[in-house]
């Protein structure tokens, strides 16, 4: 079976699987700056799955990939809104209501996809790809790697974005400390609620993207759990990169390599159980935190609610 | 004190956010008269809660199912029975067979995968003389309310679990309609090379894949086949099974034999917007359900479909004549229930010979193998391959 294994069909699988990371970039990055502000957002899938339909709602009606993934970013914004009036204002349990929002999502999805596309399943043409010059024509590489639609380089400009961001702007160091010191920021006088809201909006709105970006460009259409558990993989992501962002796009693109290596090793014929190929995404992930989970970082007041007369 | 109001406030959020999740994984039941008939449910009660009560002492005190003439037929499905396939089918398959016999249905969609025993509950509760529980994620909470209820239950590919009078099993046994789908594509590959994408690896897939395998290499010797699960249960993984298609269409496969669900769409989307190696369209054989209607022209070649009518039909008319259960209500070639959908991509004379081919399996001269193991389809793969590559 080695003849299929042309330059081709190579490019194939990295292509795929560099659209498979991005979405978990933009989730991972989302869900990494939310907990920096304190506030762990396991509504993560939800707001991935919102901004999938209304991306694909978006582009479907205007032609457009990039109001596609905007309206997509919006509506993730739109369900992180929950998750900051209930767990930033109200003090709820973060946990519970991250896990509402996803199930709520989720469904309001389906039923407004039944309602409006089950019975023609509309799909979207191929999304355009920029390819940078001379390096989109090294043979494999440059078609897996450097011949994408432009979210795809956006992201990596976020996340580098991101990083001088958190060390450089007061904003920033704001966000941090409203996850490890919320008191300490407020006698310094900052609003911890008013900068965890903001951190946990930017985070639905890269979720919200990421879930757009699924559904435009990864699979062309939306269909009811499109994300298909995207944003948990994009929660773990964040708690591995333990405060290195660099380290999330490692990990998305460790996950996506993953994706495609399991297709790869089942056309070559390779007579080891498929389920145990399978597996392959979630182990080395596994691996990584036996390796790393130890020195992992994690915000102080990750998951608490802050309440300024509780001291 | 405020702190305590946004608490109660909180909670009250959080639980309607949860009713709303009722759309998808909670599910949902509808229930409709299929015929004018206005009988009233063998069993009438208030709520499923009362009738979980009422019912469990009448089962305690007798062995017999208590149906003895079926008025009302129920159909749970984990998903919505809108994916022109799996859930679709056995709605419509439901419904087709309540209008056919003058019955009441309910109907519980996408129930998910979840624990499903409160609908079923619900929907004994409601008066169903027979539950279909078509799911084989089902399996094992489908005979305990039909135990509970007393109530007959079909569930899905599990034979071993039948229970006469009370637990039925109906598996399919597609592969013959496979053979012919493996058959033509061989014929129609301009390459010959072949494309198998699943988004899992249950039994009457696994059926298909390999029919599909031995119909191919039937029609042609030299054909290779390329084998590649998307991943486990990835029946909504409509992103994995574009990827998953591309590559195998980079790989040189120009027929791609498709089982998927939703998934099944990204399949579609991956074969309308890749070209073949030769620059031609690559073409697609889909499962269960016929998709011609949200198809672009000139991409679906066929589907293996199935119509659950029937046996549906039987349940009924066994417990109507209390012989439930004691046979498989199996789908086949001979009885229509398998088919091959004909569409204007496939030649007349190429038809013809299919026809003859499935007459020939009717009539058993030529036996297609159930391998319903997802390690011998991979097998079968590999030995095709290796003889071949």
């Amino acid at each position: 079976m080695t003849d299929i294994l042309s330059t081709v069909f190579l490019a194939s699988l990295l292509s795929g699987g560099v659209i498979s990371a991005v979405p978990l970039i933009y989730a991972g990055l989302g869900e990494a700056i939310s907990e920096r502000s304190g506030v762990l957002n396991l509504g993560l899938e939800g707001m991935m799955v919102a901004g999938a339909y209304a991306g694909f709602v978006a582009t479907l009606n205007s032609g457009s990939i990039w109001f596609g993934l905007f309206v997509g970013g919006i509506a993730g914004l739109v369900v992180s809104l929950f998750m900051v009036g209930l767990c930033v204002y109200l003090n709820a349990d973060q946990i519970v209501v991250g896990i509402a929002l996803t199930l709520g999502a989720t469904g309001v999805t389906a039923l407004l996809h039944s309602a409006q596309y089950s019975k023609s399943y509309p799909r979207l043409p191929k999304a355009g790809v920029l390819s940078i010059p001379l390096l989109s024509k090294i043979p494999v590489v440059g078609v897996g790697l450097f011949s994408q639609h432009a979210s795809t380089y956006l992201v990596l400009v976020l996340v580098a974005g991101a990083m001088w961001f958190f060390r450089s702007t007061r904003i920033g160091l704001n966000i941090k400390a409203a996850g490890d010191q919320p008191h300490a920021l407020e006698a310094a006088g900052g609003n911890p609620r008013r900068t965890r809201t903001v951190a946990v909006m930017t985070a639905g709105f890269l979720a919200g993207v990421g879930g757009a970006h699924i559904a435009l460009i990864g699979a062309g259409l939306f269909v009811p759990g499109v994300t298909n558990g995207a944003g948990d993989i994009g929660i773990v992501l964040a708690m591995l990169a333990r405060g290195k962002l660099w380290w999330i796009v490692a990990g998305a693109g460790l996950i996506g390599v993953s994706l495609s290596l399991t297709t790869a090793l089942q056309l070559i014929g390779l007579n080891i159980p498929i389920d145990a190929v399978q597996m392959l995404p979630f182990l080395l992930i596994i691996v990584v935190l036996f390796i790393f989970g130890r020195d992992s970082y994690l915000p102080a007041a990750l998951c608490l609610p802050y309440d300024r007369e509780a001291r | 004190m405020k702190s305590v109001l946004g608490r109660w406030l909180a909670v009250v959020a959080v639980l309607t956010l949860v009713a709303a999740a009722c759309g998808n994984s909670g599910g949902s039941t509808s229930s409709s008269a299929a015929t004018s008939t206005t009988a009233t449910p063998a069993t009438t009660v208030a709520t499923a809660t009362t009738a979980a009560t009422t019912v469990t002492t009448a089962a305690s005190s007798t062995t017999e199912p208590v149906v003895e003439k079926v008025k009302k037929i129920a159909i749970a499905t984990p998903e919505q029975g809108n994916d022109f396939g799996w859930n679709q089918q056995g709605i419509d398959s439901a419904k087709a067979a309540a209008a056919a016999l003058g019955l009441q249905i309910e109907v519980a969609d996408g129930l998910g995968y979840d624990d499903v025993r409160p609908i079923l509950r619900e929907l004994a509760g409601n008066g169903a003389d027979l539950i279909i529980a078509h799911a084989s994620g089902f399996n094992t909470a489908a005979p305990e309310i039909a135990e509970e209820f007393n109530v007959p239950v079909a569930i899905v590919d599990n034979p071993g679990a039948v229970k006469p009078g009370l637990v039925a099993d109906y598996t399919t046994s597609p592969q013959g309609g496979a053979y012919l789908a493996g058959y033509l594509a061989a014929k129609m590959s301009r390459d010959n090379k072949l494309g198998i994408v699943v988004s899992g690896e249950p039994p009457s897939w696994n059926a298909q894949s390999a029919g599909f395998a031995d119909g191919a290499r039937a029609a042609n010797s030299n054909v290779k086949l390329l084998y590649a699960v998307i991943g486990p249960a990835a029946y909504s993984d409509a992103a994995g099974a574009n990827r998953v298609t591309s590559a195998l269409i980079a790989a040189g496969a120009d027929v791609i034999f498709g089982q998927g669900d939703g998934a099944s769409f990204g399949m579609l989307e991956a074969i309308e917007t890749n070209k073949a190696a030769d620059g031609g369209k690559v073409l697609f054989i889909d499962v269960i359900g016929n998709k011609t209607s949200v198809a672009k022209p000139g991409y679906l070649l066929s589907s293996v479909l199935w119509d659950f009518t029937g046996a549906f039909e039987r349940m009924v008319a066994d417990i109507d004549a209390g012989t439930f259960g004691q046979s498989n209500y199996d789908l086949s070639l001979a009885d229509g229930s398998i088919d091959l959908l004909k569409t204007d991509l496939i030649p007349a004379d190429l038809w013809a010979e299919i026809q003859t081919l499935k007459q020939k399996i009717i009539d058993g001269q030529i036996k297609v193998e159930a391998v319903t193991d997802a390690g011998a389809v991979r097998a079968r793969m590999s030995s095709v391959n290796a003889a071949k590559g």
